[in-house]
């Protein structure tokens, strides 16, 4: 979920850092430029682990702020393909379910990556929006009325990482678009173990008994 | 901005967590004054949660040492080791091919991941809490009728009683 990258970056530090330490004074402007970021293909930047080395300090012509070449390691998420992780759920429609880590929302599981059977049940005062049920032992589900297998946020929900992808960057959007996504992780649940984690904690509890 | 290494080495949610603790970082309503930036706080958030918020550095390297006769992908026992399953039913996504692999050792393997790495809270209160349901199922139906219509006779006492404004307790007849 987690690595270590290694970074170099030119970076001009202003004159107003100048009466910090150094490699304070650095570390807050690498915090101010990296922070919360996504660097395509690197991903989204987390926190500055360490400095590794600061060279330079020249000051160029016409210009008040000094010009380090630092060398840190930056502390980026960037989930490998086949990584299960638990997230809660955002959002969930028509499309398939829309989850969050609570630092990063961009994680969609689609349509053909729940467990199936599924069926969507939109909610009556809003026709976008519902919840998503697994029906799994129809059989038994007929007997009663609230279905077992449903995925309605009360939940955490384990996924499993299907794609990590980091899409250009639009020239133009339109207005009514969702906002640019840099990192988008698509995931998957349609495997045992994997879903609201309440649904297996119920097939332990039947297997305890048995 | 020139990147030099990408994969400097891949770090547990423990080594994360522990890394923004040492920085500062906690449950505390002082967090303000703590020089973290809120994006970093929104990972503590998560990680404190999840179940490598009571781990320590022994424990991973006991987990560490005794796995290795598993012969387990370093991916995969980052992820056991992010996730501390507790039952087949969760190691088994975790593992690719975890039958063909491991036949019966995969219920060891899930009792060692049970045995060294510690429980999360959340998972302790869930555990307990169902314990006590089912303790108090058992005790229902071990009671006698004559037990049964005390108790239901202490219970209407309990809601005939009103609290004054000094917060006495007042019987109402």
């Amino acid at each position: 979920m987690f690595y270590l990258s290694l970074i170099e970056h030119t970076l001009r530090l202003p004159p107003h850092l100048l009466h910090l330490p150094l490699d304070e004074a650095i570390k807050m402007e690498l915090e101010t430029l990296f922070l919360d970021k996504v660097i395509a293909k690197l991903g989204l930047c987390i926190s500055v682990y360490d400095i590794r080395s600061i060279k330079g300090g020249f000051i160029f012509p016409g210009d008040g702020a000094s010009t380090y070449t630092v060398e840190f390691r930056m502390i980026v998420f960037r989930p490998f393909v086949g990584e299960i992780i638990v997230a809660k759920l955002k959002e969930s429609d028509a499309n398939g379910l829309h989850l969050s880590l609570g630092f990063f929302d961009d994680i969609y599981i689609p349509v053909h990556l729940l467990p199936s059977p599924s069926r969507f049940e939109s909610y009556p005062n809003n026709r976008n929006q519902g919840r998503w049920i697994w029906d799994f032992g129809e059989a038994e589900e007929a007997q009663s009325e609230e279905p077992r297998f449903v995925i309605d946020g009360t939940d955490l929900i384990k996924f499993r990482v299907h794609s990590v992808i980091y899409p250009s960057i639009p020239l133009e959007q339109p207005e009514d678009s969702k906002p640019f996504a840099p990192m988008v992780i698509t995931g998957s649940i349609d495997y045992d173990g994997l879903g609201p984690v309440s649904w297996w904690e119920e097939a332990e509890m039947v297997q305890d008994e048995s | 901005m020139k990147i030099k290494e990408a994969n400097a080495g891949a770090l547990t949610n423990f080594e994360v967590l522990d890394f923004l603790r040492s920085r500062g970082a906690s449950k505390d309503p002082t967090r303000v004054i703590v020089p973290i930036a809120p994006s970093e706080f929104k990972v503590y958030d998560y990680l404190v949660e999840s179940a490598t918020c009571n781990q320590t550095k022994e424990h991973i390297n006991e987990f560490l040492e005794r796995c290795k006769k598993y012969k387990l992908a370093k991916a995969e026992v980052l992820n056991i080791i992010n996730l501390r399953p507790s039952a087949l039913v969760e190691i088994d996504p975790i593992i690719e091919q975890s039958e063909k692999r491991f036949g019966d050792q995969l219920e060891e393997l899930v009792n060692l991941v049970v045995e060294v790495l510690p429980e999360p809270p959340t998972q302790k209160t869930a555990e307990e809490d169902s314990n006590k349901d089912k303790e108090e199922t058992t005790d229902e139906k071990n009671m006698d009728g004559n037990e049964t219509e005390t108790a239901n006779n202490e219970q209407i006492d309990e809601h005939e009683t009103e609290q004054t404004e000094d917060g006495e307790q007042m019987e109402v007849s």
